[in-house]
């Protein structure tokens, strides 16, 4: 079933999560779509601080 | 542990006259018959904590109508249809992406999914033409988590699609 194919991808449940729900926002009629597509997108950085000073900065691996 | 087990079974299958007279947990919060429902998604709240008469969900493990007085328990949510019978004996219907469902011992039902939306909002060509789209990603070349993440879209899009029509 499903859940074989896509934990045997690696995928975490949020990621599985995320995709199925970016197809459902996509087939979405024009108007409910655009204002759905908008949550869609999620990035996260992180910087380290070393004594004082601040690191380059990373992205969250999704 | 046997009652309980037959009362699980009982109550998983289609709602039949013969279990809406059973008590098997708690009585006390609310109208007796009624279940209270929160249907959640991060950005918004379709029900908060309203009495409807049942929910139909979409349970990994199968379909199952939840009634007031259901056995407490977690169900994961396959992508698709949830039923809510209203009070009035309206039906409302809202296709949900996955989540969860939880069932809470005082006839409470809190169902969690990142998207859900009525099945007026969809439109079934944009949904015919991402499948035709993951389909050939997942019968294609690419990389293994491509073709995965082409699988998990063709099985949302393959219930949205029987849904809508």
């Amino acid at each position: 079933m499903l859940a074989s194919s896509w934990k045997a991808a690696g995928f975490t449940y949020n990621k599985y999560l995320q995709i199925a729900a970016r197809a459902i926002r996509k087939s979405l009629k024009e108007e409910a779509r655009l204002k759905a597509e908008k949550r869609g997108p999620l990035e996260l950085k992180y910087v380290k601080w070393e004594n004082g000073k601040q690191g380059e900065p990373q992205n969250l691996p999704k | 542990m046997n009652t309980f087990r037959a009362a699980r079974f009982a109550l998983r299958a289609k709602p039949t006259a013969s279990f809406l007279g059973r008590r098997t947990y708690a009585d006390a919060a609310g109208p007796s018959d009624k279940i209270r429902l929160s249907l959640t998604m991060p950005h918004q709240a379709i029900f908060k904590g309203t009495d409807v008469v049942q929910v139909n969900i979409p349970a990994e493990t199968g379909d199952m109508g939840v009634l007031a007085n259901h056995v407490p328990s977690v169900e994961q949510l396959r992508p698709g249809l949830v039923e809510i019978i209203e009070e009035a004996g309206s039906t409302r219907q809202y296709f949900v992406s996955g989540g969860f469902a939880v069932v809470q011992p005082n006839s409470q039902l809190s169902v969690n999914a990142v998207e859900a939306y009525t099945l007026d909002e969809f439109s079934i060509e944009a949904a015919r033409a991402q499948l035709a789209e993951s389909q050939k990603i997942a019968s294609g070349q690419g990389s293994e988590a491509d073709i995965a993440e082409a699988k998990i879209e063709v099985e949302v899009l393959e219930s949205l699609i029987a849904a809508l029509k």
